[in-house]
């Protein structure tokens, strides 16, 4: 199920009706459970089992884990949760990419080879859930949270519906300690709740639907070279996409969870006002780059091990991430040039911390001679260079979007020949009307991302009069209404 | 921090939501804006499920707008008793379809294709399949979160005009505002509103208005020749064609080893649009040679002057009245041709 679809409403109306009735606190979670099984079962139900797989070898494997004391059988039942978990992943989400490759490597060394090409469904959410199980068996094998006693408050930590499908990727920290007490929103926070919940579908529905779709799908399904204005146009029309798209889920997701009394993790924090790389991870998916960070690059070494193994690491880790949203090589394509631009930037500051830091003990020792003869490094403190900044992270962003979204490495050569103007005769392929719209989200996104990015929706509405919020939260709706498309799935559903 | 009044803010949201949704259906009410159906893929895919209950009675039609607008399907249901199954899609080719019912091994019912040259003889995967290929991609990924959704949105779709997808949606008011295009790029076709509607079983019809307005006809004429004027100039030929010609005929022969019948048919268009079509698809070399090759029979509106006798008013479809006397024309040549030898095989085992 969707959140942009009526099936939804209805679903979420009877929820909260169940949700808010005189029920003992244990009822009220197996509603929840069961609701959520139902929203998931209503898409394909026999990939329930999956679910109900993951969530039972978990529980009863970090149990044991809890009680062995023997290091080596630790780390025995850590490795079969790990392979059940990576292995349910890895077969249903890369069977017919690794079997690809195997074939093309096998071609390549002259061997011929062929297989039947697998009929692998990906079962929705997996990537998602598998990483919120594994961060619970992980953080229970370093003793950093106690294994959950109630098989009830775990599946529902694993199953709550609004973060399932899409994220945010919760830790059990952020999540099984609410399933301990009885909860039930304040007319405040369902308020709120619906608030975010309609905010959300606005920037699904109206902004990457309805305004943007159309346009990021025209030009990257081309298979002809177009002119840089329309090559530009379609780039920033998915990059606007993509962000409203997603965003929007978690924006719905968080806004959800509150109308049933639960808090959420925040998963975007204005990254298209981010300056620099390391800002942009620290603003986009934050829950999947943080897990990332804990889960995958501190445990290589992290920045301990010296300068190449850090470099390493972080190559390592986008280039995980990178296949972790698709079973391409155009994904790992866009991993490896965000730990690229990772690397640049931490050699970078490595470089004017050590530049300043020899700056100072020169001034330190002959502060006439050293103020003009040495240059520092570029000042970040202005505004008018911080928004530079973030254009140029913004321009480097697209870059990068454009190895995410094409379907072939071949599409995003010719797109991004297109863009910088190396095929002179590209077609012109969109009307003034779709480059106005695109033009007018993207000026509109990313002034909202630079006004917001040192604050919060919420410390904004405490600003706003009620009035103001109201109107803007109406004028929401009624673009919604006006767009009324209500099935059309989520990108990040697919990963 | 001061907690901002939230239960105000959300009041006044849901006076003013409800005060313009009121606001805006009485609005197309006043305008008599014609009830139409949203023609999506749930639509599509409602129908698709009803694909096994064909008999030739209750045929499975795919194509274009063309058969959507003229064949009648109450005449039809009102003669035999059975409402065939609509899968024809606007603009589109059916030949994804074809390839769909061809490759589905439960399907063994009656097809009647509605050849439309400029579109059924189209390369594989080129623009005029688009519209077909999606529904028949989204078709089994059809969740029960979907038909849940489909089933609502049917009431409400009955009962509200402004839920008109192609026409009051965002979209459509965007495209419609005076901003001249770039020189070179062409926005598709903007039909008026008036033009038609589709129906819940997706019949398509012309409104009264359109019917009765000569004006909005010109315009939709001059769609067409906008819509030429960016299409190939050249019928495809060669391996191309025999490529298409194998690809309907491995379809046709499956759905027959089956059980099933398969007929062509070739509904009416008048004026400079049939000239430029037996320009670009001489009927010897297109109509002729589909039926030869795939050993099918066909109806050519213009080998019967029963059916060969209606005008129709923007050249390419017929208005509601006229489609209901083309239906009862129709219907018993239709079963006639479906008696012919080719369409009496028994199935074969597999």
């Amino acid at each position: 199920m969707v959140f942009n679809s009526y099936t939804f409403v209805v679903f979420l109306a009877v929820l909260l009706v169940l949700h808010n009735l005189p029920f003992s606190w244990k009822i009220k979670k197996v509603n929840l459970l069961l609701a959520s099984y139902l929203f998931y079962a209503l898409w394909n139900p026999p990939f329930i089992l999956l679910l109900w797989l993951s969530t039972v070898v978990d529980f009863y494997m970090a149990r044991l884990i809890s009680v062995e004391q023997r290091p080596l059988r630790r780390k025995l039942l850590l490795t079969i949760s790990l392979v059940l978990n990576l292995g349910m992943l890895s077969y249903f989400k890369y069977g017919g990419f690794l079997l690809e490759n195997f074939t093309a490597l096998l071609a390549g060394v002259g061997i011929a080879f062929q297989a039947v090409k697998p009929d692998i469904i990906l079962p929705v959410g997996i990537s998602f859930y598998t990483f919120v199980t594994l961060s619970y068996t992980l953080d229970v094998y370093r003793r950093k949270f106690a294994p959950e006693p109630s098989f009830l408050n775990f599946a529902l930590f694993v199953t709550f519906f609004p973060h399932l499908v899409a994220g945010p990727i919760v830790r059990p920290e952020d999540l099984i300690p609410q399933f301990k007490t009885p909860r039930r929103a304040t007319v405040a926070q369902l308020n709120w709740g619906l608030f975010l919940l309609s905010l959300g579908l606005f920037m699904k529905v109206t902004v990457a639907d309805g305004l943007l779709a159309e346009t990021a799908d025209l030009i990257f399904g081309l298979p002809f070279p177009v002119q840089a204005l329309d090559a530009w146009t379609g780039v920033l029309a998915f990059s606007a996409q993509i962000f409203c798209d997603f965003a929007g889920y978690s924006t719905c997701a968080i806004g959800v969870s509150l109308c049933l009394g639960f808090v959420l993790p925040d998963n975007f924090r204005y990254p298209y006002a981010a300056i620099g790389f390391s800002d942009f991870w620290r603003r986009w998916h934050i829950t999947l780059s943080t897990w990332l960070r804990d889960y995958l690059y501190v445990p290589l070494g992290g920045n301990r091990r010296g300068v190449v193994r850090t470099y390493a690491n972080l190559m390592i880790t986008m280039l995980l991430g990178g296949l972790w949203h698709g079973a391409s090589w155009t994904f790992v394509a866009w991993g490896a040039l965000h730990g690229l631009f990772l690397c640049t930037e931490r050699l970078w500051r490595d470089w004017a911390a050590r530049r300043r830091a020899k700056v100072a003990k020169l001034i330190e020792r002959e502060p006439l001679i050293s103020r003009a003869s040495v240059i520092s490094p570029p000042p970040l403190s202005t505004n008018f260079t911080k928004f530079g900044l973030a254009l140029l992270t913004l321009f480097l962003i697209n870059v990068t979007w454009v190895f995410f979204r094409a379907p072939t490495f071949g599409g995003a050569t010719l797109l991004l020949l297109s863009m910088f103007g190396v095929i002179p005769d590209g077609a012109a392929m969109l009307s003034t009307t779709a480059i106005l719209i695109v033009g007018l989200v993207t000026v509109g996104l990313v002034a909202c991302h630079w006004l917001m990015r040192d604050s919060s929706l919420v410390q904004l509405s405490t600003r706003l009069p009620w009035w103001v919020l109201g109107l803007g939260w109406t004028g929401m709706l009624i673009l919604l209404i006006l767009t009324q498309k209500s099935s059309n799935s989520f990108i990040y559903f697919q990963f | 921090m001061k907690t901002p009044d939230y239960r105000k803010a959300a009041w006044l949201t849901l006076i003013l939501v409800l005060a313009f949704v009121a606001g805006w259906e009485l609005y197309w009410r006043q305008q008599n804006h014609a009830l139409s159906y949203d023609d999506d893929e749930s639509l599509w895919a409602s129908k698709r499920k009803l694909v096994y209950q064909s008999s030739p009675a209750r045929p499975v039609l795919i194509g274009s707008s063309r058969i959507k607008f003229d064949l009648d399907l109450d005449t039809w249901k009102r003669l035999t008793g059975e409402k065939p199954i609509q899968l024809s899609v606007e603009g589109t080719s059916p030949r994804p379809m074809l390839t769909d019912l061809g490759n589905d091994p439960r399907f063994n019912g009656t097809v009647l294709i509605d050849v439309t040259e400029g579109l059924f003889f189209t390369p594989s995967g080129s623009f005029p399949e688009k519209g077909a290929i999606t529904r028949v991609a989204a078709y089994p990924n059809w969740s029960l979160s979907q038909q849940i959704s489909f089933q609502i949105n049917r009431v409400l779709e009955a009962n509200l005009l402004f839920l008109d997808q192609e026409k009051l949606t965002l979209n459509p008011f965007l495209n419609s505002l005076p901003i001249p295009s770039r020189p070179g790029v062409w926005g598709g076709p903007r039909f008026p509103h008036a033009f038609s509607v589709n129906l819940f079983d997706r019949q398509t019809k012309m409104t009264p208005a359109f019917v009765a307005d000569t004006a909005l006809q010109n315009r939709v004429k001059g769609i067409w020749a906008e819509i030429g004027a960016h299409s190939p100039k050249q019928g495809v030929d060669g391996p191309l064609l025999t490529g298409i010609l194998n690809s309907v005929k491995q379809s046709v022969d499956r759905i027959r080893a089956r059980g099933g019948k398969v007929l062509f048919i070739r509904t009416p268009s008048d004026g400079p649009l049939r000239e430029a079509e037996k320009r670009m698809f001489p009927r010897a070399l297109y109509w002729d040679r589909l039926l030869a090759y795939t050993r099918t029979p066909g109806i050519h509106f213009e080998d019967y002057p029963i059916l060969n006798q209606y005008q129709c008013p923007e050249w390419s479809h017929l208005t509601p009245k006229d489609a209901i006397a083309f239906t009862e024309a129709l219907l018993p040549v239709v079963q006639q041709k479906l008696e012919s030898p080719i369409n009496q095989r028994r199935p074969q085992r597999p």
